[in-house]
Order: C-alpha cells, then sequence, then structure tokens
C-alpha cells in the first residue's frame, strides 16, 4: 500500500505538468489560437525560472518567472498573428526553437558550467492535516503548491467554459469569431487574454520541471512533454476535464516506463522510453473518431 | 515618350527587386544587432566574433569543407520539410527520417559485411536503403494523416523522440555494437560501403545531394506529380474538382519527403561517421531537422531557394562553431539569432505581402 501510494504521488506530481501545459493548449483553442509552441516555452520557462530560483533562492520567483516568460511567448503569438494573420504553426515553430535556443543560452550565459550541478531551492509540500495519513488518497493531497494550483486551474477553467455567460462566449470565438463579433463580444481582446494566460500556464508547467520534479535544469529538460500535452488537448476534444484525465494516463504512462526501467525488465529500456511517444499515436488513433475541434481553431480572424 | 517609359519601367523592375531583396536585409540587420548587443553585454569583441561568424567558411580550404560537410544534411533536411510544406503540411520529422535512415544504412551495411559486394554496388545499394528506409518512417505520418485525419505535427514529433531511442537501441545492442566504448555507437560499416573522397577532399556525398537538388526541381516543375503538389498548395479544394486526389498527393509529399530526409542519414553514415553513433545527426548544439526548418521557413520550402538558404545558414553553423571554439561565445547564441531571423523574415515578407498565412 505505501509503494503504491508513493507511485501515485510520483503521477500526481507528474500530472500537473501535462494538465498545467494541456490546459494552456485548451484555453488558447477555445479561443481559435492553437498555440503549439509548448515545448519552446517549457524550455524557455525550465530555464528562466530555475536561474530565478537559484538567483534569489525563493522557489516562489522561479515559478512567477517562468509564468511570466511563457506570458511573454503567447503575448508574442498572437501580437504577430493578430496583427499580420501569419499561420499560427508557422509562428509556433518558430517559436520553439526560439525557446529551446534561449533556454541553454540563458543558463550557459547566467550560470555557467559547474562542477556540482547547482539545485533549487526545495519546494514545500502542503499537507492537510488529518488526510494526508490516508493511503492512496494522501498522494493526491499530500502536494507542493502546484499541484494544488493545477487542479483549482482545471476547474476554474471548467466552470468559467461551462457554467458562465464570459466562458459561452469565449468559446464562440472558437466555433465562429465572426458571429461573436457580430453580438459585440471583443474577439480581439479575448484572444489576447487566452493566448497569454496559456501561454503562462505552459510556462509554469515548465518551471515545475527544474524546481520540483529533477530540482536542477538540464539541456532539453522538457524532452517532448510540451508537444505530447498537444496530443493531450486533442485527446481531451480541448475540455478542461478531459484534459486532467489525459494528464493523468501519460503521467502514469511516464511513470509506468520509469519503474519497468529500475527493474529487470524483459524489454529494452529504449522501447520503455519510446512507449509515452507511442502511447500519444495510440491514443490519437483510437480516439480518433470521438474527438471534436473548435471549428475556427488555427484560423486568422479579421472583420473584412 | 517611349524612352521615359522604359525608364519608369526600369525603375519600378529595381523597386521590385528590391521589395523582394528587403525583408531578408532588414531581418539580418535586426537580428545581428541584437545578437551584437548579446555578444557586447557578455563582453565578448563584437567585431572579431561577427568576423569569426561570417569569414570562417571563406577564410581557408577547411572552412569550405566543413561548410559544404553541413550543407549536404541541412539540404536534405530541408527538404523533408519544405516538400510536404508546399501543400501545407507540416513534416517536423525530418530528424527522425534522418535518424531512422541512418540506422537501417548502418543495420544493412554491417549485415551485408561478409558478402564482399563491390563498392559500386554496395553504395548505390545503401543509398537505396536509406532512402527506403527514411520514407517509410515518413509514410507512417502522411498515412495517419490522410486516413486517420492525425495531425503530422504530432505524428513527426512523436516519430522523432521513437527514431531517438531506436538509434540507441541499435548503437547498444549486439550484434550492432561496437565493444568497449563509452558513447553508443555500431561497428564500423565495410570499407566497400564508405563514401570515397571526391574533389580532394569532400565525401561523394556532395554529388548526391547535387544530384538531389536537379531531381527535387525535375520532379516539382516538369512532372505531374509536381504539378498536382503545387496545384493542391494553391487551392486545395479546387485541385481535387479536378481529380487531383489529396489523399494520394498528401502521402507522396510524405514519401518524398521521408526519402530526402532517410538518405541525409545514410549519408551521415557513409560519408561522415563510417558508422551509427548516437548523436550524427545534430550540429552546432541542434538538430538538423530544426534547421532544416528554420532553413525551409526562409525560402517558403521554394525548391532552388532550398540550396541557397541552406548554404546561408551552413556558413553562420560553421561561424557559430568557429565562435564557440576560439572566443567560447556559446553555440546557442547563434542558433538563437537565426531563429530571430527566420521569425523576422517571415513577419517582413508577409508585411510586403509574401505568403506564410496558412
Amino acid at each position: 500500500m505505501g509503494q503504491l501510494t508513493e507511485i501515485l504521488t510520483q503521477i500526481v506530481s507528474y500530472t500537473s505538468v501535462y494538465a498545467l501545459a494541456s490546459l494552456g493548449i485548451v484555453i488558447g483553442g477555445r479561443t481559435g489560437v492553437f498555440n503549439i509552441s509548448g515545448e519552446g516555452i517549457m524550455l524557455a520557462s525550465a530555464s528562466a525560472g530555475f536561474i530565478a530560483a537559484y538567483q534569489t533562492g525563493n522557489w516562489f520567483m522561479g515559478f512567477l518567472v517562468g509564468a511570466l516568460m511563457g506570458a511573454l511567448f503567447g503575448l508574442i503569438l498572437i501580437y504577430i498573428h493578430e496583427k499580420l494573420k501569419i499561420s499560427q504553426f508557422i509562428l509556433g515553430i518558430t517559436l520553439v526553437i526560439l525557446g529551446t535556443g534561449l533556454s541553454d543560452l540563458l543558463y550557459k550565459t547566467i550560470v555557467g558550467v559547474q562542477l556540482f550541478a547547482p539545485e533549487a531551492p526545495p519546494v514545500p509540500d502542503i499537507r492537510i492535516p488529518g488526510i494526508s495519513q490516508i493511503p492512496i488518497i494522501s498522494a493526491f493531497l499530500n502536494q507542493d503548491i502546484v499541484v494544488y494550483f493545477a487542479y483549482i486551474a482545471v476547474f476554474a477553467a471548467y466552470y468559467i467554459f461551462y457554467h458562465t455567460r464570459l466562458g459561452l462566449e469565449t468559446r464562440a470565438i472558437g466555433e465562429d469569431p465572426k458571429a461573436a463579433d457580430v453580438v459585440g463580444i471583443n474577439v480581439k481582446l479575448r484572444r489576447y487574454v487566452t493566448t497569454i494566460i496559456g501561454g503562462s500556464l505552459m510556462g509554469l508547467a515548465g518551471a515545475y520541471l527544474p524546481l520540483v520534479v529533477t530540482g536542477t535544469y538540464t539541456t532539453n529538460i522538457s524532452n517532448g512533454r510540451g508537444f505530447m500535452a498537444i496530443g493531450i488537448a486533442i485527446f481531451a476534444s480541448w475540455r478542461p476535464e478531459r484534459a486532467l484525465l489525459g494528464a493523468f494516463i501519460f503521467a502514469a504512462i511516464e511513470v509506468f516506463s520509469f519503474q519497468q526501467q529500475l527493474g529487470n525488465s524483459l524489454i529494452p529500456y529504449q522501447f520503455l522510453l519510446m512507449l509515452p511517444f507511442i502511447s500519444v499515436l495510440l491514443i490519437m488513433w483510437i480516439f480518433r473518431k470521438r474527438v471534436e475541434f473548435p471549428a475556427a481553431l488555427g484560423k486568422p480572424y479579421s472583420r473584412e | 515618350m517611349a524612352g521615359q517609359e522604359q525608364v519608369i519601367q526600369e525603375d519600378s523592375r529595381g523597386q521590385e527587386i528590391w521589395n523582394n531583396v528587403k525583408p531578408y536585409v532588414l531581418a539580418l540587420l535586426i537580428a545581428f544587432g541584437i545578437s551584437g548587443v548579446i555578444i557586447g553585454l557578455l563582453g565578448y569583441n563584437i567585431p572579431k566574433a561577427y568576423q569569426t561568424l561570417i569569414l570562417t567558411s571563406f577564410s581557408s580550404r577547411r572552412g569550405i569543407i566543413e561548410t559544404l560537410k553541413k550543407f549536404i544534411p541541412l539540404t536534405f533536411a530541408t527538404y523533408a520539410f519544405a516538400i510536404p510544406f508546399r501543400i501545407k503540411f507540416f513534416n517536423i520529422g525530418g530528424w527522425g527520417q534522418m535518424l531512422f535512415g541512418g540506422t537501417i544504412t548502418a543495420v544493412v551495411g554491417i549485415g551485408l559485411s561478409g558478402f564482399n559486394i563491390p563498392s559500386v554496388i554496395f553504395i548505390p545499394i545503401l543509398i537505396l536503403t536509406a532512402m527506403v528506409a527514411g520514407a517509410a518512417f515518413a509514410f507512417l505520418a502522411g498515412f495517419l494523416k490522410a486516413y486517420y485525419n492525425i495531425n503530422p505535427i504530432i505524428s513527426t514529433i512523436m516519430l522523432n523522440f521513437i527514431a531517438f531511442y531506436f538509434v540507441n537501441f541499435v548503437a547498444t545492442t549486439n550484434p550492432w555494437k561496437a565493444p568497449q566504448t563509452g558513447h553508443p555507437m555500431t561497428l564500423k560499416l565495410p570499407e566497400a560501403a564508405l563514401f570515397p573522397k571526391v574533389f580532394g577532399q569532400i565525401h561523394l556525398g556532395i554529388i548526391v545531394v547535387l544530384i538531389a537538388i536537379i531531381a527535387v526541381y525535375y520532379l516539382m516543375n516538369k512532372t505531374v506529380l509536381g504539378y498536382e503538389i503545387k496545384a493542391t498548395g494553391y487551392n486545395p479544394d479546387a485541385s481535387s474538382v479536378y481529380g487531383i486526389k489529396m489523399k494520394k498527393t498528401l502521402i507522396f509529399t510524405f514519401l518524398i519527403a521521408g526519402a530526402m530526409g532517410g538518405l541525409g542519414g545514410g549519408i551521415e553514415v557513409m560519408g561522415v561517421h563510417s558508422r551509427l553513433i548516437e548523436g550524427f545527426a545534430l550540429t552546432s548544439g541542434a538538430q538538423y531537422g530544426i534547421f532544416g526548418i528554420l532553413t525551409a521557413l526562409i525560402c517558403q520550402g521554394k525548391p532552388l531557394g532550398v540550396p541557397l538558404s541552406a548554404m546561408f545558414i551552413s556558413i553562420l553553423l560553421v561561424g557559430a562553431d568557429a565562435m564557440q571554439r576560439t572566443l567560447q561565445v556559446p553555440v546557442e547564441l547563434v542558433f538563437l539569432t537565426q531563429a530571430i531571423i527566420v521569425l523576422l523574415i517571415v513577419v517582413l515578407r508577409r508585411q510586403a505581402g509574401g505568403g506564410y498565412i496558412e
């Protein structure tokens, strides 16, 4: 039981990475902005967030700077897209490359090569008295602040999108921006807001990796999770609560792959490392008929 | 009167050329300005850094050879992205196709080592192997898009990671792995499978890439398939009316792209490393696949623009390596600069009325 709780604790921690990154994509997607640059954002935010926490000795600064970096990427994407209607995919892929380059450059020039890998200030767990002793359940409620934040963010997004007028209007932009414009919704403003919030969530997910998961920054720390988050958003049909489910599934697959590598598995470890990526393809194939996209996803909108 | 008209026409022609060139010039100036500030802030000598970055390729015979050695795989990686990009699909998997092509080339090359096959047969067999392997790998993504509507951006990226671990598997597993090495690598390929040197010091890949450039140009401009690809690119709906099958065109572009990527990987194995070695498709701190995307975006994937852009990026890559070696300027700075250059080219060309919309 104790071991199961331990594994589950790790899965929940990883879930928050995937949940925040895919929620960022989902929120932007609801106004028609498909931000595929998550991998670049996560790398840049991991680096910037780690440096901020390391330099100030304050983990909170790490998360803050990571989220701000993500917001900046979101702003660049939506600004250029709104101004010039350049393809979101071209911009997204360029931003992935920009973020990848920026991550190592920042780290190399500010922190530099050191004999011992510098460590981030530890992020404390928040224990809920009483509940944190119960097996299994404690795995969900014996976590750091970002995990709680991820729960709240997913719930808030779900509530706003499906139970408020604000959310209904915002979703309308993703389906038919012209109709939304006609009834007086400020399409441009909402696209800016959702893309920037989405970017900051991806940035938070990126900063979480060096600050909590590994404790230190390494090259390519995100290792494709930003791309897998796109798969999760598609699997989730752009619904926040389903993104959380998808995040949990992929976190479980990743942790399973680790566990198998530690044991004496008959499967060569390289194939275990492939497993999360193969799973994305398999899950997208299995659920291909149930996937729904916001109708205006990825399309530029102008009044002409 | 006629003379005056002529002058006006020539004027507008000059204007037109300038309008086409302006985005590139501006992008370069701004990006180099930004990186100059960073270089200065980091305390390096700015003129010396730029001199190293831009002139290393031209300063010596070795510089030229190094540039061509990057130009060859980069051109293939660029075609891998550029060809599906003509019909507005994104093959981010050029890198994975390179890795897979290189890996299968090494496996087949090592497997055939006992048969004493002469070079004139062995090398074409392996070139074909690399192309087929790359094409098969890319086919997966094309097929998933055509029949199951799975976004190629996702599928090709996932396949990149799968290919990466596959390289590691082959390079660390019997019967292929080299005994007693720390870094994952396979045994050496037999001598007859390796590219000879031509023109003095550069390997046979330079001839192969020239043939590929001509072949892609011919394919895109002189064949029905090329016409269909272009027509689909301009207007997918109209071309389907004229009986051009979208699915067929889509899968063909991925097959060609994959063959190009795979060949690029195979050439690295046969021409540069003589074996499969982990990290063989990396340069200046990043994957050839990523540089291929940047290169293709510079020229919007136009077949003859590819070698020109690839040469430009190769020069910067050689300069980046030299800057790191001699001045300790991190290669990532040049990588970042290249990304900024491309972003600016996309923005400025779009402003001047160019494409990049969908």
